[in-house]
């Protein structure tokens, strides 16, 4: 009988230390809760400005529900100070051509959303990483610049974290 | 048939078995019956989808191989095959209580399985972390207890007290 017992107790430990493992890595549940599902969120690494106006954003959503959205409304080009050099709204974004993104993975790409002539902005699926060619219709000065995206709640930050870069162009 | 006592405790393991079961032979059910273009690599309700939301908080190792598969639609297809034929095997031999401790065992490893990989989803009650726990803890817990009540397993354990024997290993299929 102390054998069962002692198989028992083995058992129950595999099974609790999963579940208490899974909460705790997955959501910090017995820490700081976090619930990646909640708000969309976008990572921007990768993105490159050159001097000649070309920006290519690369967007990476890393958070929000599973099924629907994000959706990109604006994208801004900003001097260190917080100025706007240069941005492109939903109208714009949501009018761009398919092959000015262009997405790592076959399934959910990312693509313009418009309504006619109405431009809405950039679908953004969870998972997917993609690369908008954007251009600036000027020459831009040497200089270090941030370059910024807005979600469609009009927000640009999410747990913590602001859905911007900071680039440099030589 | 040799006389057989039944634990009280196994004639209410089904209450939980049958509805364990389904949760993965329903999945086979909805990919293959109900809506089979979840299973077309043209459609857009294509499951292979699934995969991909997965990566932004999948854990290292295991995001690399999603990747992997992801980049591959060959090897993305035959993954998506193989785990729905899992789940609808185990899954049925959990509803039907055939080679039960078998089915517990390998549907404890589908359910957390899917822990590393998905388990960080779940815009309403942090579903996938509760899906993967709790399914893998109550198949576990099938394999641990066999089933001898309302089973093919019981039919089996009549006929065969012994099990099947290798040698002088007994192997506990029932």
């Amino acid at each position: 009988m102390r054998t069962l017992e002692i198989i028992a107790i083995i058992f129950m430990l595999i099974a609790t230390g999963v579940t208490f493992g899974l909460y705790q890595i997955n959501f910090q549940g017995f820490t700081h809760l976090t619930n990646y599902s909640k708000t969309p969120a976008y990572d921007l690494s990768g993105t490159r400005l050159y001097s000649n106006g070309t920006l290519l954003l690369n967007v990476t959503r890393t958070a929000g529900p599973d099924t629907y959205g994000g959706f990109i409304v604006l994208v801004q080009i900003l001097y260190p100070n917080g100025t706007v050099l240069y941005q492109w709204t939903g109208q714009q974004l949501g009018m761009l051509p398919q092959s000015d993104i262009i997405n790592e993975f076959p399934l959910h790409p990312a693509k313009p959303i418009h309504i006619g002539n109405y431009g809405v902005g950039i679908l953004a699926p969870l998972g997917q990483n993609f690369v908008v060619k954007l251009q600036v219709p000027f020459h831009i000065n040497p200089g270090t610049y941030i370059v910024r995206v807005y979600d469609a709640d009009g927000q640009y930050e999410a747990y913590g974290t602001e859905f911007q870069v900071t680039v440099t162009v030589s | 048939m040799a006389q057989v006592t039944i634990e009280t405790t196994q004639k209410f393991l089904p209450v939980l078995r049958i509805t364990l079961g389904w949760m993965f032979f329903s999945a086979f059910v909805r990919r293959v019956i109900n809506v089979p273009d979840k299973l077309n690599p043209q459609s857009s309700l294509y499951v292979g989808g699934k995969i991909l939301t997965f990566l932004p908080h999948a854990w290292s190792p295991v995001k690399g191989i999603l990747i992997w598969v992801l980049e591959n639609p060959t090897l993305l297809y035959d993954f998506l095959i193989t785990f729905t034929a899992l789940e609808a095997i185990f899954g049925l031999m959990m509803i039907l209580g055939l080679f039960t401790r078998l089915s517990g065992f390998g549907l404890a490893m589908l359910a957390w399985g899917m822990g590393p990989a998905a388990g960080w989803l779940g815009s309403t009650c942090v579903d996938e972390w509760q899906i993967a726990s709790v399914e893998g803890a109550a198949a576990l817990m099938f394999m641990l207890t066999g089933s001898r009540w309302l089973s093919i397993d019981q039919i089996l354990y009549s006929k065969y007290p012994d099990g099947i024997k290798i040698g002088k290993i007994r192997i506990p299929l029932w």
